[in-house]
């Protein structure tokens, strides 16, 4: 056969998945960061460049980190990319379509503070500007919280498939040892494996 | 074949339409892939494909490897995810169903999947070997022969398969609507009878009354 049936690739066979986990930290200390900053100005461009490194990072972030996995285009070759397609552009939009709301909100209350007190308008925009500053420090933690969320799977499926995967492992295990014996390399993987998914359903059955 | 009921793959479903995943269930795959992959190699060796497939089919042992050799189509001796998804989409679609729709709309890597030996044509031990995969029956491959080895060679080249796959998914919508017109009209019948005997009903306890 001189073509593969299928295109979806998770890259060379012995590549490393980079985690999603360093990515959804960098934006948590982003969100960080950006609640020290007390500029006004400085705060919005912050979070505009926050926003576009979210929006850049965020469809690489669901599936994969690096080159060589590209899930994406592969998985979705028969869709003719439309799903991957409509699903980055909603995430874009969403994205773009919240930052705006932001910014409008932060200038709309700027402008009617301004517009009904002259006298105050100072203590105002002071008052705003603060308001403004903890929106977007809150709006970057929710953002980097969702993300977070978005990235993992629901805790019963998780539950679900360690658990059926154990039952697998365990009886492969018993298939290396008699085919391999015990000392073998891939005896000892298999092995670790089976004690690390043993050691989590343990963790939560006792919690 | 059944899924194993409550089994991580019998909560998956494919699109109707494409009789594929959708990107969450393939997300979703990609995880399960990953916990199955101890080695880290991205692939599954035949030991552990045989465990998995033993733990959520009833396939035998060599039911298990004809499907092993069919999707290490490299010949290296391991699975990778392009094969692993493809070998779920066929098990999600014989558990729905939906064999007719998806070696129609897939009809390419199906051929290429039945094709061994990579000679571009498949022949009656092709499909035999793998009628367990994809349902179909023996009546339907004799018509096969029968109506669409047009060239005369007793195999079928790719586009004798496409007509094959066009003309069997013409016949699976054809049955599927005929079944719901006699479910319509089975309905139809229920009512009328329910409505017949709430008349005769009535009129029983209106003639009592009078008397």
């Amino acid at each position: 056969m001189e073509e593969k049936p299928f295109d979806a690739s998770l890259g060379s066979p012995g590549s490393k998945i980079s985690s999603p986990d360093t990515e959804v930290r960098n934006l948590w200390t982003e969100a960080t960061l950006s609640q020290s900053k007390l500029n006004v100005p400085n705060a919005c461009e912050d979070t505009d460049l926050e926003g576009s490194s979210v929006s850049s990072k965020t469809p690489h972030q669901r599936y994969n980190g690096k080159a060589g996995h590209d899930l994406n285009s592969g998985s979705l070759a028969w869709d003719d990319g439309d799903d991957q397609d409509n699903f980055k552009q909603e995430e874009l939009d969403d994205h773009d379509h919240s930052l705006l709301e932001l910014e409008l909100r932060q200038g709309s209350s700027q402008g009617s503070h301004l517009e009904e007190r002259d006298v105050d308008s100072k203590t105002e925009s002071e008052i705003s500007s603060s308001e403004s500053l903890l929106n977007i420090s809150n709006y970057a933690a929710h953002e980097a919280y969702w993300v977070e969320q978005q990235n993992r799977l629901p805790l019963p499926l998780m539950e679900l498939m360690e658990n059926e995967v154990l039952e697998i492992l365990t009886e492969a295990l018993q298939s290396y040892r008699s085919a391999i014996g015990w000392d073998h390399f891939l005896t000892k993987q298999l092995r670790e494996s089976v004690k690390g998914l043993k050691r989590r359903q343990s963790k939560r059955l006792h919690l | 074949m059944k899924l194993k009921e409550g089994s991580f793959l019998w909560y998956l479903y494919l699109d109707k339409l494409y009789c594929l995943l959708s990107v969450r269930n393939v997300k979703v795959l990609v995880e399960y892939f990953h916990l199955l992959d101890v080695h880290h190699n991205n692939t599954l060796n035949d030991v552990l494909f045989y465990h998995f497939l033993r733990h959520v089919t009833k396939w035998n042992r060599s039911q298990i490897t004809i499907v092993f050799n069919m999707l290490d189509w490299k010949a290296v001796g391991e699975i990778g995810f392009d094969q692993f998804y493809m070998l779920v989409c066929i098990l999600l679609a014989q558990q729905n169903h939906l064999e007719e729709q998806f070696i129609f709309r897939h009809s390419r890597p199906v051929f290429e999947l039945l094709d061994l030996e990579g000679q571009l044509r498949i022949g009656p031990e092709n499909f035999h070997m793998y009628n367990f995969l994809f349902n179909i029956r023996n009546q339907e491959l004799r018509e096969l022969y029968h109506d669409f080895d047009i060239t005369g060679d007793r195999y079928l080249n790719y586009k004798e398969f496409k007509l094959f796959t066009i003309f069997t998914w013409d016949k699976y919508q054809e049955r599927q609507k005929a079944k719901k017109e006699k479910e319509e009209e089975k309905r139809k019948e229920n009512e009328e009878k329910a409505l017949f005997k709430k008349k005769r009903l009535s009129q029983i306890n209106v003639s009592l009354s009078l008397i």
